[in-house]
């Protein structure tokens, strides 16, 4: 039993070593420049990346403003799509799964947005067509992959891959895991040092 | 109506190198970064009138653009033939000439919009060198390419001008915590005296051969700056800079003058450890890096000089960096239904 477990991580700790410092730090840029001109987060996945997905845009939405929150600071804007149950399931019954995100996608989708896209083998049709959508719109894609990264991280922008051997799943979305409380970490030390610079002035 | 907002810029080495007559021999290379002051130009369709407008410090409305007086929009619109129903409005948070690159940033944002409107997808890359073609070949203002890259792309970037024409970008990737402690130490004036880009350039240009080395050097300190920006050494970047602007005074005689030589040495008198004019030179803005306990005396001193040559519109600008480059924040063209 110790041996699983040390074997896990492991793992983990060898895709930690191999973080893509580089691309989180271009994907914390580009959440920066999105802020600043008032646009939209849209974050998606499937199953455990849905999971995460949510996670993140409560982080980016209310944690990271924990010191904010009864002042006027402008927020995030992160947005998991779709909103509501009932679009999920009207898009996926009536048109099918494939269009679950890129379907509610062109709903909200401007300029001034950026879409972050996780999916493990970076396969996933419905996550892909959403990354078309955003694409053709010619808006920013942080693709957080793991794997070989498969076609999201070819289409990305800024490519979060965590490459391990196919399957990994656990791995992979530990450290996507990760990836986002380091972001979530990030932004809350800017704006609550923000606000204490403030006070000096 | 769609919106292109586009923030102006700070370079702080190797400007000058971005001219075609000293990259087509060897690299050139500028470190700058987009700042929080912006130019914003709206552009609107208009079916029902068969005119072109455009406003800026005045209102136009021809019937054709060749008879605009609007040079860049003039030429913009013609080579794209945009040649009527359209109107085109400018705003900025600062006056032009001062040293910030913002008819470049002007230009980008014309661009930008002028391609929505026409429904033409195009990237950053692409982007920049239209506004740089509209500039450099359409109007032949003497200029170079790093403000029309600085501020599509924005944040902290390193352009290096490569012979063949092409651009490189370097984004440099740097946490809020370094990006507040250059703020910080950082003081920009207004010194109350435009000047074109190109008056100061056209001699720059002339004399390139001569100057070669001297602009060797600029380009190569770079690097030696993005080293110290990305540990925090503000006091040699500093130095960095006050070598730079040495370099630069000696390439034509139009860069410095009296009253720019004054207000400098003042500041380095009253403590700051370096700094530089900003833009071509000549008038603009003036910029120092200075110990924080030292940022009051510094502009005592300056204001003072000011003072004395009764620069009515001597100012400080308060500056922060941004992130953003050239952004569509408007498009109601997106989603219209008819």
């Amino acid at each position: 039993m110790e041996e699983y477990i040390k074997d896990f991580s492991a793992k983990i700790e060898t895709a930690l070593k191999n973080l893509p410092v580089k691309e989180i730090a271009k994907a914390l840029n580009i959440l920066q420049a999105v802020y600043e001109r008032d646009g939209r987060i849209y974050i998606i996945g499937n199953g455990g990346s849905l999971a995460i997905a949510r996670h993140f845009v409560g982080d980016l939405n209310k944690t990271v403003f924990s010191s904010h929150l009864n002042k006027k600071t402008k927020r995030f804007q992160a947005i998991a799509l779709p909103t509501t149950d009932s679009e999920l399931t009207a898009w996926a019954n009536d048109i099918g799964y494939d269009m679950i995100f890129a379907g509610p996608l062109k709903n909200y989708i401007q300029e001034t947005d950026v879409l972050v896209a996780i999916s493990s083998s970076g396969n996933s049709s419905n996550i892909i067509k959403a990354a078309e959508v955003a694409e053709e719109f010619g808006i920013p894609i942080i693709a957080l992959t793991g794997f070989d990264g498969g076609k999201l991280n070819k289409l990305a922008d800024v490519k979060i891959l965590i490459s391990t051997a196919k399957g990994e799943y656990e791995i992979v979305e530990s450290i996507h895991s990760a990836i986002f409380h380091l972001m979530t970490k990030y932004f809350k030390d800017y704006f609550d040092h923000k606000l204490e610079r403030e006070k000096l002035n | 109506m769609i919106i292109a907002k586009v923030p102006l810029r700070i370079s702080f080495v190797g400007g000058g190198t971005d001219l075609p007559d000293f990259y087509r021999r060897t690299p050139g290379r500028v470190i700058s970064t987009t700042i929080n002051k912006y130019v914003y130009v709206a552009v609107n369709r208009t079916p029902l009138i068969n005119k072109v407008s455009a406003r800026y410090s005045i209102s136009e409305t021809v019937s054709h653009p060749t008879n605009l007086q609007h040079t860049r929009i003039k030429s913009a619109l013609l080579d794209l033939g945009i040649l009527s129903n359209i109107e085109i409005a400018s705003f900025a948070s600062l006056p032009a000439k001062t040293g910030f690159g913002s008819s470049s940033s002007f230009s980008v944002a014309l661009i930008n919009a002028l391609h929505v409107y026409l429904g033409k997808k195009v990237n950053k890359k692409e982007l920049a060198e239209a506004a740089c073609r509209l500039e450099i070949e359409l109007i032949k203002e003497p200029i170079g390419k790093q403000d029309q890259y600085a501020a599509t792309f924005g944040g902290f970037n390193i352009f290096q001008f490569n012979s063949d024409g092409t651009v490189d970008i370097e984004p440099i990737l740097l946490d809020y915590k370094k990006q507040a402690l250059f703020e910080d130490h950082m003081l920009v004036f207004f010194i109350g005296i435009t000047r074109t880009a190109s008056s100061v350039l056209t001699e720059q240009k002339s004399k390139i051969d001569i100057n070669f080395e001297t602009y060797k050097k600029m380009a190569d300190s770079v690097f030696d700056f993005k080293e110290n920006l990305i540990k925090g050494d503000i006091n040699r970047m500093a130095e960095i800079l006050h070598q730079g602007w040495l370099h630069k005074k000696s390439l034509a005689s139009n860069v410095s003058n009296d009253l720019i030589d004054n207000l400098y040495g003042a500041g380095l008198k009253a403590g700051a450890w370096g700094g530089k004019i900003l833009g071509a030179g000549g008038g603009g803005c003036i910029m120092f890096l200075a110990p924080i306990n030292k940022k009051s005396a510094v502009r005592e001193a300056v204001q003072k000089i000011a003072k004395k040559n009764q620069l009515n519109e001597f100012c400080e600008i308060p500056v922060k960096f941004v992130q953003s480059g050239c952004d569509i924040i408007f498009n109601s063209d997106t989603n219209s239904i008819d």
